[in-house]
């Protein structure tokens, strides 16, 4: 679709007008909250005892830049959270997204390892925790294979459903044109199946993020879980604060980027693109 | 040309297909045979949702029939053969290929080699006039189009029957006539043989050098009419709406 260039000095009709003030208030919508959520942070922060202020907050972001702890300052932390984050996730696309493949595109698979799947799939990773403690202790090796379970969950159902729900008239257009089962699987199913797989690659993503920061605060010399953690232990309340707004905002950028890689991945799913 | 000359393409010989729903079974195709000839345009007329697609189906080997069996060139088939093509009535296309990589799949099933295959199927899709949208996604393009990119995509593997399943029966009027008059371009500029299916009475009228009127179901040959009026047709000529009118009185309704 071509972009629409208003161009100056040309007449406006009221419903053009309209229009425009309709989509300004679509660029304001999200400013308001931002600003009605600051207003109720410095509210709450006057009011409430050891609730950090804004200003307090950003004192402590500046400190911990020149001050690290433990030898690390905040980007420090958050690149360990991520690295972890970026091993476990990668591991568990690659066999995430292989194993629900075959769960989806074979039946005897899947009556095979269905059932087992299903029901571990019931249980939260954060139930593994004691267990991989156990075995493992709390070294790194544990933290990633804990977040690899988190992630792995939703790339193999999502793949899964994705294979099963193939349209059958793609699959016709193959046996038309004498395909094997081969060039079945590999140039039907699975690209028709790619905008599931992508679902499930967000969805890791957002819950490996939980996961490693849920793993960090159980024990873990680095990462923003850490931090956390040690806010909490030190009474440091705008410690705690930064944190979780770090937490907040590298989130949301594993979202947009897994978003983004979708796009270039998958440019048909960019609709009317061009 | 005289009918003794004609030779026969395709020979479906006592086709006869039932499925079983909610435990009773139900009869779609009730003995059929005909012969089809070659590089002819026929036309399969039917009422609606009975026999005409499962009839095409087993013609294209994407299903097996109960009983009776089919012969190309004098040859039993089994299965699907890359000699027979087919424009699917739901379009198929690929939404995650571009307009080129659909018009080419069937080649690249083919193993045929990249290069060459899109120089082949560049032809085509300039034939159905879709030059300059080769890198557009399906869903980028209008009912028509997309209609366009199937004809290109069958004919692009070089078929000797083309198999086309009411095609153009979810496009506007407007844009159905153009189609029409589209498909018989192709054909004329390259011959094969093809078996259009419709529902549609003046499109078939208007397309077919036979039409084979299907009864309702479970369907079966009622009558073979052989259209003899020059091409382009008039659709609104005399002797074009008696032969409609004879065939519509001769036509089951549907259900």
């Amino acid at each position: 679709m071509e972009k629409i260039v208003i161009q100056q000095g040309i007449v406006l009709s009221e419903s053009e007008k309209k229009e425009i003030r309709q989509n300004r208030i679509y660029k304001i919508l999200p400013v308001v909250s931002i600003i009605l959520l600051s207003a109720l942070w410095l509210f709450a922060s006057k009011e409430v005892l050891g609730f950090p202020s804004p200003a307090e907050t950003w004192e402590r972001f500046t400190q911990l830049l020149e001050k690290p702890i433990k030898a690390l300052s905040l980007w420090g932390h958050i690149f360990v959270s991520l690295q972890r984050v970026f091993l476990a996730l990668v591991l568990s696309w690659i066999i995430g997204i292989s194993f629900g493949i075959l769960l989806g595109w074979s039946e005897k698979c899947n009556a095979l390892f269905g059932p087992v799947f299903t029901a571990f799939r019931a249980v939260p990773p954060l139930a593994l925790i004691p267990l991989i403690t156990i075995w493992f202790g709390t070294g790194e090796g544990p933290k990633v294979l804990l977040v690899f379970i988190g992630a792995l969950m939703p790339v193999v159902v999502n793949t899964q459903a994705g294979m099963r729900n193939v349209n059958k008239l793609y699959l016709d257009v193959g046996t038309i044109f004498n395909a094997t089962d081969r060039q079945k699987l590999f140039q039907i199913a699975i690209p028709s199946a790619l905008d599931a797989i992508f679902a499930g690659v967000r969805t890791s993503a957002s819950a490996a993020w939980m996961v490693v920061l849920a793993a960090e605060m159980l024990g873990a010399k680095a990462g923003v879980g850490f931090l956390i953690i040690r806010g909490m232990d030190s009474g440091d309340e705008a410690l705690v604060l930064l944190s979780m707004i770090c937490i907040g905002i590298v989130g949301a950028m594993l979202a947009v980027a897994t978003q983004i890689a979708e796009g270039v991945l998958c440019p048909w799913t960019r609709k009317g693109s061009n | 040309m005289p009918v003794d000359e004609k030779r026969v393409k395709l020979r479906l010989e006592n086709i006869s297909q039932s499925y079983v729903v909610n435990n009773k079974v139900f009869d779609a195709v009730s003995n059929i045979s005909l012969d089809v000839y070659d590089n002819e345009f026929l036309v399969i007329l039917g009422p609606g949702h009975c026999g005409k697609s499962v009839l095409l189906n087993i013609i294209g080997g994407l299903e097996k029939p109960v009983e009776g069996s089919k012969y190309l060139d004098g040859e039993k088939l089994t299965g699907s053969d890359k000699r027979i093509g087919m424009v699917f009535q739901k379009l198929a296309l690929m939404p995650w290929k571009t307009v080129m990589s659909n018009v080419e799949f069937g080649l690249q099933m083919a193993s045929v080699e990249k290069t060459k295959r899109r120089e082949i199927a560049q032809q085509y899709i300039d034939l159905v006039g879709l030059k300059g949208f080769e890198k557009s996604y399906p869903s980028q393009l209008s009912g028509g189009m997309k209609q366009r990119v199937g004809i290109a995509r069958a004919y692009t593997n070089n078929p000797e029957i083309l198999l086309m399943d009411e095609p153009f029966g979810q496009l506007d009027a407007q844009t159905r006539y153009a189609m029409q008059e589209e498909i018989q371009r192709v054909w004329y500029q390259q011959k094969r043989t093809i078996i259009f299916v419709t529902n549609n009475i003046e499109e078939a009228v208007y397309l077919g050098d036979r039409i084979v009127l299907l009864s309702k179901c479970p369907a079966s040959v009622k009558q073979i009419y052989n259209i003899d009026l020059p091409r382009p047709r008039d659709t609104i000529e005399p002797k074009f709406l008696a032969i409609r009118k004879e065939i519509s009185d001769n036509t089951d309704l549907a259900l």
